[in-house]
């Protein structure tokens, strides 16, 4: 818990750092949470209302941006974002098997994240190579032609 | 100037460019329906109702965002607009409960009129999932967002006119909705509870809490607020002779459609079951309900009495900076014409005395120069001794807006971080009570700086020479070991004030309520003079006030050495065009003023006093003290809504009435004059305290022949006709050249002293400093009976900083002792990072737990005004179980 803990202070006194150089831009809301969110890994809600006062808007309407965009996440997230494919092609070819194996080796739900922070599972509309479906996407690489043994190797792999 | 030129509906109409298209359709007269549109927001064409079809193009435009372009060929109501507009109506009430026939909205419900009018009946849409009620405990305010429909009213009045920002949309696509930061309850939020996003909601998603009625009423009557000094235009809705309903009237040059949480939710008193409604007078220590002709009868003999054994001298008025001007006017003439005494003062003297004395000898007006939308205009705005967010909310968002969204720097001057901290470009933390060495230091750096309006200081001014004379020991260095403020800050502070072409000076109670207030008013005022930002048009001075009516109980004459609109009362050419109107001689010495009043009645020299809507027992200095020398007099008559403290001391006891139950005028801190108008019947045998004041003159064997209260105005307006030259072309606001000291347009420096306080010492080694919460006012006794403010807001506390409260190993919620050398209150701590350390704060208006009780009598040696912003205590922990 205290790893937690001082983990959230240090992002914290980084986000500072990071707003300190757009202060009193109205414009670099939306460059500065990408920023924020490249190097912490996501936003943290108490980073809110300091984003806010930097960039000359109140808390709820950060929130409000933060929350419309689907790249943007208010939680820690995993360091292996894995993306299961739901597109037509994959789920002809048994995606839905796929991510159903995939939630049993992690132990995840859609859009949770390990305690340890090691995965965060997300589903994905299609990728675009749907000529390897049923395919995942593991932080930036493509995995296709997925089957179920593959699966297990794979997480077994990375899993450690 | 330039206009364009459209064809609307095949008629050419003509507007300005850069107006949209609803903005002509509405000046011409054609109707538009829209839901999300609102004149004092910002439109963002969000609920498409509006859509109109530009026949050239065949482009269908939101008229309330698309600016007219010559040429354009418009149709509002087109077949094809129509059938558009059908189906955007139709898509908002596919995804809209069926609730109607019980919603508390009811036939005020914008998107059910829109749907009627349009002919809209079944919806074959399918249903699109609506998002829940939410579930919260505040008293004013209640969220069924399954209605909202999402045009951001709501988003807009938060964030542009109230500047809180407590919500706005959030997440995306069905699931968007108005939320709070965190999703929390409104009560955790930012939210002040203002009231202007239920006003404004058009459908049933924001409601009023604990409503007293459901339904539309038949009745509104638009008035003045009765709470604090902003005046802001209020609607009362009245269903059988109840107010059911307050809500922001929209036109209003002052609150433009806003409120704030008194105005909104705290009215309620008005049918409290504490009201008066007979007379009262004490047999034998108990009070017992008698007819007016009694208790008049009694009052009057008694009076009369006291006035044949001791004379005039032995008698004082103090009257109301609450009640209307017409009844302020009748009140000092009965005082003067009746009692024949010049013993008349108004609550006022508590709080605004030093403004009217400061302002009046230095820049020759007795209040504020300029108007709201002025100070709204400035490039610069410096408030000082005031937290206007809490005690005049409509000035307070005339701040923030200026300061968020016109451009202008806001300069805070307080020790407490307040609400304002957040939206200044400067905040100065000084000592407590070391304004004057701030402000002379400013000036000092000005006059060194050469930032100074010389021309304005040569044509307009006099006495210059001696104001830069005595600056000359104002180094930065001696002002920061005076004040604790970094000499660099001091500088930048009386830069960017000396170099904005329009700077505004706001203050309040935090300059006034010291015992060298008067001093520290002129200090403010020598800062606008050397600027050339006292005169109207540019920049100026606004004394906010603390109640509604405090300037026109003034203006009126309520007080000890002036008669209406300041003429003096030893003046003898003053006096003599009031004698020769009322046919009596007026005493030509100046009376004594409110606390003047109490002392003489405790040496035995004032014998009977007629209090009028003010509560001494609770608002005055060592007011413990104060009771027991009210309770102690010949004969005391308060006269007020209801069983105040005060009244509880009174021999007669006169049922008033409330300002919803009687006409006439309140003049807010502007100088603006506006109508109080009746919306009921006064409650019981309860008479508007005017026509008790008549009555009482004719039973005194003195009648004053006025039948209504513009009798009384015309009457003023005539012995002492406004001047042209006051600047001020409205006949809104009104303003009186004070005491005829100045002449037009011309004004004085004042030098003043910085004079060393008392410093803490071990004994009493904290600074207690007091101060007005949003939801209180003055004594509490009309807030502490709005159902809805007591539920909210009950307790006192005592606020106390982080470090202090270590010290003294106290938690938040601990009661402590509070103990000067007047009194000792016990309170529930509240924990804040927004004080300065050795500094503790505690709120006024709690009857329970009245704060002045610790304060000792020291005046301001002009205005007469108690020092009651700041003391000395000792903070005790008490042990649980101790």
């Amino acid at each position: 818990m205290d790893e937690v803990k001082i983990a959230a202070e240090a992002d914290l006194t980084r986000i500072n750092e990071i707003v300190a150089e757009y202060s009193e831009e109205k414009w670099a809301l939306i460059p500065l949470l990408q920023r924020i969110q490249n190097e912490v890994g996501y936003i943290p809600p108490q980073s809110v209302p300091i984003i806010a006062s930097a960039v000359g808007l109140f808390p709820s309407q950060v929130q409000g941006v933060i929350s419309f965009y689907a790249q943007l996440y208010t939680e820690p997230r995993g360091r292996n974002v894995i993306r299961v494919c739901r597109g037509t092609a994959c789920h002809v070819r048994g995606g839905k098997t796929i991510l159903k194996l995939v939630k049993q080796h992690v132990g995840l739900e859609e859009g949770e994240t390990t305690p340890d922070l090691e995965y965060t599972l997300e589903t994905v509309a299609c990728i675009g190579v749907c000529a390897l479906a049923p395919n995942i996407v593991v932080g930036d690489r493509v995995y296709g032609h997925m089957n179920p043994k593959k699966v297990e190797q794979l997480f077994k792999k990375s899993g450690g | 100037m330039q206009t364009v030129t459209i064809t609307l509906d095949g008629r050419e109409v003509s507007g300005y460019p850069g107006m949209t298209i609803l903005e002509l359709a509405r000046e011409s007269g054609v109707n538009i329906p829209t839901l999300c549109h609102d004149p004092h927001l910002t439109p963002i064409g969000a609920c498409r109702v509006c859509l109109v079809e530009d026949e050239r193009t065949g482009a269908m435009l939101a008229s309330c965002v698309a600016p007219i372009a010559a040429g354009m060929v418009i149709n509002t109501n087109s077949s094809r607009v129509m059938d558009h507009r059908k189906n955007i109506v139709k898509l908002m009430l596919s995804s809209h409960p069926d609730s109607c026939l019980v919603c508390d909205k009811g036939n005020r419900c914008e998107l059910r009129q829109i749907a009627a009018d349009m002919g809209i009946g079944l919806v074959e849409f399918q249903r699109i999932p609506q998002m829940a009620t939410i579930q919260e405990v505040n008293p004013f305010l209640e969220r069924d967002l399954s209605k909202c429909i999402l045009c951001a009213k709501c988003i807009r009045a938060c964030q542009e006119l109230v500047v809180e920002g407590a919500i706005d949309y959030f997440q995306r696509g069905f699931g968007t909705r108005p939320a709070t930061w965190n999703n929390v309850p409104l009560e955790n939020s930012e939210c002040t509870f203002c009231g202007t996003c239920v006003a404004l909601c058009p459908t049933g998603a924001l409601t009023e809490r604990e409503k007293l009625y459901r339904g539309t009423t038949k009745t509104t009557v638009e008035t003045t607020c009765p709470f604090c000094g902003c005046g802001c235009s209020i609607c009362l809705e009245v269903k059988d002779d109840y107010v059911v309903r307050v809500t922001p009237a929209k036109d209003s040059p002052v609150n433009k459609g806003t409120l704030c949480v008194k105005g909104s939710y705290g009215c309620d008193f008005i049918h409290s079951q504490d009201r008066l409604t007979k007379p009262l007078v004490k047999y034998n220590g108990n009070f017992e309900a008698v007819s007016w002709e009694e208790a008049l009868g009694l009052v009057a003999a008694r009076f009369k009495k006291i006035k044949g054994e001791y004379g005039s001298s032995s008698l004082a008025v103090l009257g109301s900076s609450k009640c209307t001007n017409e009844e302020n006017y009748l009140l000092q003439r009965f005082a003067r014409c009746v009692l024949g005494t010049n013993n008349v003062d108004n609550g006022s003297r508590l709080y605004s005395s030093a403004s009217r004395v400061g302002l009046g000898s230095s820049i020759g007006f007795s209040g504020t120069t300029n108007d709201l939308d002025d100070l709204e205009q400035s490039e610069v705005i410096m408030v000082i001794g005031a937290d206007p967010v809490s005690s005049a909310p409509a000035a307070g968002y005339a701040i923030k807006r200026a300061a968020k969204y016109k451009g202008a720097k806001l300069i805070l001057i307080d020790p407490r971080r307040t609400k304002l901290a957040s939206f200044a470009q400067l905040w100065l933390r000084p000592k407590v009570g070391t304004d004057v060495a701030l402000m002379n230091g400013l000036a000092k750096v000005i006059l060194d700086e050469g930032l100074l309006d010389e021309e304005s200081i040569a044509r307009r001014t006099d006495n210059f020479e001696a104001f830069c004379r005595n600056l000359e020991m104002y180094s930065l260095e001696y002002v920061k070991e005076i004040t604790g403020v970094p000499t660099e800050e001091i500088a930048m502070a009386a830069r960017l004030y000396a170099k904005a072409s329009r700077a505004a000076i706001v203050y309040g109670t935090g300059i006034t309520q010291y015992m060298t207030g008067t001093e520290g008013v002129k200090a403010l005022a020598n800062l606008a003079l050397l600027t050339g930002n006292s005169r109207h048009g540019g920049g100026g001075i606004y004394a906010l006030q603390r109640e509604n009516n405090a300037q026109g109980a003034c203006d009126m004459g309520t007080l000890p050495d002036f008669l209406p609109r300041y003429q003096r009362v030893a003046d003898s050419g003053a006096r003599r065009k009031f004698e020769q109107r009322w046919g009596v001689s007026l005493p030509g010495d100046r009376g004594l003023t409110a606390l003047e009043i109490v002392e003489q009645a405790r040496e035995g020299k004032i014998k009977g006093v007629y209090i009028v809507g003010e509560n001494p027992a609770l608002s005055f200095p060592d007011s413990g003290l104060i009771a027991e020398i009210l309770a102690s007099l010949d004969f005391l008559v308060v006269q007020d809504m209801f069983l105040t403290e005060t009244a509880r001391l009174a021999n007669v006891v006169l049922p008033a009435a409330s300002f919803a139950e009687k006409e006439g005028t309140f003049t807010n801190f502007e100088g603006r004059v506006q109508k109080v108008r009746k919306a009921i019947e006064p409650l019981g045998e309860s008479l508007p305290d005017g026509e008790i004041i008549l009555r009482l003159a004719e039973r005194m064997g003195a009648p004053m022949p006025y039948s209504s209260p513009q009798q009384v105005m015309e009457e003023l307006d005539e012995l002492v006709p406004l001047r042209e030259d006051v600047g001020y072309a409205e006949s809104e606001r009104r303003r009186s050249i004070y005491g005829g000291q100045l002449l037009k347009d011309f004004a004085r420096f004042c030098p003043v002293e910085y004079v060393p306080q008392a410093r803490t010492n071990g004994d009493y080694p904290f600074t207690l400093l007091t101060g007005v919460t949003l939801f209180h006012l003055g004594t509490g006794s009309r807030t502490s009976r709005a159902s809805r403010l007591r539920k909210f807001s009950s307790q006192a506390f005592v606020e106390i900083g982080e470090f202090d409260a270590e010290k003294l190993g106290v938690n938040h919620g601990d009661k402590v002792k509070v103990i000067s050398p007047v009194a000792e209150l016990t309170s529930a701590v509240t924990i804040t990072d927004t004080l300065p350390q050795g500094t503790v704060f505690m709120p006024l208006s709690f009857p329970d737990n009245p704060v002045t009780r610790l304060f000792s009598i020291s005046l301001d040696p002009e205005a007469k005004t108690p020092s009651l912003k700041a003391c000395h205590v000792r903070i005790e922990r008490i042990e649980p179980n101790g």
